[in-house]
């Protein structure tokens, strides 16, 4: 039905008769109609490209489309884009089609940047509280999250490896310089990772226990488990190899960059159906835990006692049903 | 996690009336805007209809809920919600309400009422204060005087029916809704999509 318009919108623009903002202004309007037309979401992406092409040929400055300087430019194309997806997801439970494309945007035009990623953690904070149950709004935040993680993982593998250059070329900077420069290059790139995760879990317990018998929570907190599990194999690493001078190779072999975070960012399955493949993963990921230096100031533990108090409080089934669930998923990984 | 109705009725014998009502339709296409509220209305007025004085329940319409609560008194309230909103909540603003109408309105006026002739105004005011259920009433996780395990679950509109009886029939006998809702409805019943009744 919207196969031969959209291929009319892309003759126009290509043309160069219509202006792609106008395109992108039409395609809003018809998702207040059509929030998950899938249809509408690929051409948009389409139009997108068009614009970030056009952005990077300094010959358009001043004749291109959009107006402003470059990167305010896409700044303003970013804010939009959320903001059609939000609506868009607003007028359709777990509009997935809504949130993979705002997923597309911040890597394609946002190029997930610390900044936008914690700039979406706080402007959809609101938005999931009141949408408890719109698994794609938190899956969102979990996409948000394993990409800080991600990033900063990646700038502190590059920490060390700037690091194992100048530990092996001593004469190339002096110890106290090379030091100061991987410390200033922390502190650019600084997220307080294990803050951040602790406040999603904050949230999520208040979410949990405001509105009882919602298996989103839930999944979204089996996520938030695994990923600060991830996170404590990291952090007390890389504080170890700038604080020493003398590290030994074998540390360093072991940074390398999980796959995994983003498989259990995925969706879950709750109990039932992917037990057993999710089951392996965690049990994997256990194991090497416990060769690592244990630093758990969070721990199975501190989780058993918050399913205890919501089991001993509780008066909703559902609630009853999903954290005996959760108890069970954390206890197969013990 | 939306409210879409807050209703004041009376449980007569043999009829329900309908006292005051406050809508909320925004999320809704304008063009269905105006039937979905008549649905509320009929949906509001047959749940009182089929509960017993001094009871609450809660009835499940695909991804509604329907809350109600008919006092002693015969004066009843219905908070037709989505399935986010925390039922709790539902019942403690009909209680609060149900509470503030019965001083305002005099019992004398409830058998015969109407919203034209009643005078309450503040059930807009409640809708909208109670979109967010943070905002409106602070969380009390333990609410001593409501016993959950005395509230009605109905899984579907049709087990408040009598043996026999078909919604469809009473959809097409009934008074509240227009000749296009009842045409919608039964559109919507062929189809069997999402929406049957709202």
């Amino acid at each position: 039905m919207f196969g031969p318009h959209f291929w009319r919108m892309k003759e126009l623009i290509l043309s160069g008769t219509l202006n792609p903002l106008k395109d992108l202004h039409l395609g809003k309007l018809a998702l207040t109609k059509f929030p998950k037309s899938p249809e509408t979401w690929i051409h948009r992406r389409w139009v997108l490209q068009q614009l970030i092409q056009e952005n990077s040929l300094p010959s358009l400055v001043t004749k291109g489309n959009l107006g402003a300087a470059p990167v305010e430019r896409i700044h303003r194309l970013v804010q939009e884009e959320m903001n059609v997806c939000s609506e868009a997801a607003g007028r359709y439970p777990s509009n997935y089609n809504a949130w993979s494309h705002r997923i597309w945007v911040l890597q394609h035009l946002g190029k997930l940047t610390i900044k936008v990623l914690l700039d979406e953690l706080s402007s959809t904070k609101y938005w999931v509280s009141m949408h408890v149950s719109d698994h794609s709004g938190f899956h969102y935040r979990q996409f948000l999250l394993s990409s800080l993680i991600g990033r900063t993982v990646t700038d502190s593998n590059l920490l060390l490896q700037n690091w194992m250059v100048n530990v092996q070329n001593p004469r190339l900077l002096k110890e106290e310089e090379s030091a100061g420069a991987a410390a200033s290059c922390a502190e650019e790139q600084s997220v307080d990772l294990p803050r951040c995760l602790e406040e999603e879990l904050e949230l999520c317990t208040e979410l949990i226990d405001t509105y009882p018998g919602h298996e989103t929570l839930w999944c979204h907190r089996r996520c938030l488990f695994y990923l600060q599990h991830h996170l404590k194999n990291r952090i007390p690493l890389l504080s170890a190899v700038v604080s020493s001078v003398g590290s030994n190779d074998e540390t360093l072999n072991n940074s390398h960059c999980s796959p995994a975070i983003s498989h259990m960012a995925q969706a879950m399955d709750v109990d039932g159906l992917n037990e057993s493949s999710s089951k392996q993963v965690y049990t994997q990921e256990t194991k090497r835990l416990k060769r690592a230096p244990v630093q758990d100031s969070f721990g199975p533990e501190m989780e058993y006692r918050f399913i205890n108090e919501v089991l001993s409080t509780c008066r909703d089934v559902d609630q009853a049903r999903f954290a005996t669930a959760y108890r069970k998923w954390l206890f197969i990984g013990d | 996690m939306r409210l879409y109705s807050l209703s004041v009725l009376y449980r007569g014998d043999p009829k329900v009336r309908l006292l005051k009502a406050a809508y909320d339709v925004s999320t809704f296409s304008f063009f269905q805007r105006s039937s979905v509220q008549e649905f509320m209305t009929f949906t509001s007025q047959l749940i009182v209809e089929r509960s017993e004085l001094g009871s609450r329940a809660s009835v499940k319409e695909q991804e509604y809920l329907c809350h109600v609560y008919v006092r002693n008194d015969g004066l009843a309230g219905v908070v037709i919600a989505d399935n986010e909103y925390p039922p709790r909540v539902c019942f403690t603003l009909l209680d609060k309400v149900l509470d503030e109408f019965s001083r305002q309105v005099s019992r004398a006026d409830w058998p015969s009422g109407s919203p034209a002739t009643i005078s309450y105004t503040a059930l807009d005011g409640h809708l909208s204060k109670y979109q967010n259920p943070r905002d409106a009433d602070p969380m009390t996780k333990v609410q001593a005087e409501l016993d959950e395990t005395k509230i009605i679950l109905h899984n579907t509109m049709e087990s408040l029916l009598e043996r026999g009886e078909k919604l469809d029939d009473l959809v097409s006998k009934s008074e509240v809704l227009g000749a296009q809702s009842k045409a919608f409805y039964k559109t919507a019943r062929k189809q069997n999509s999402c929406c049957a009744i709202m």
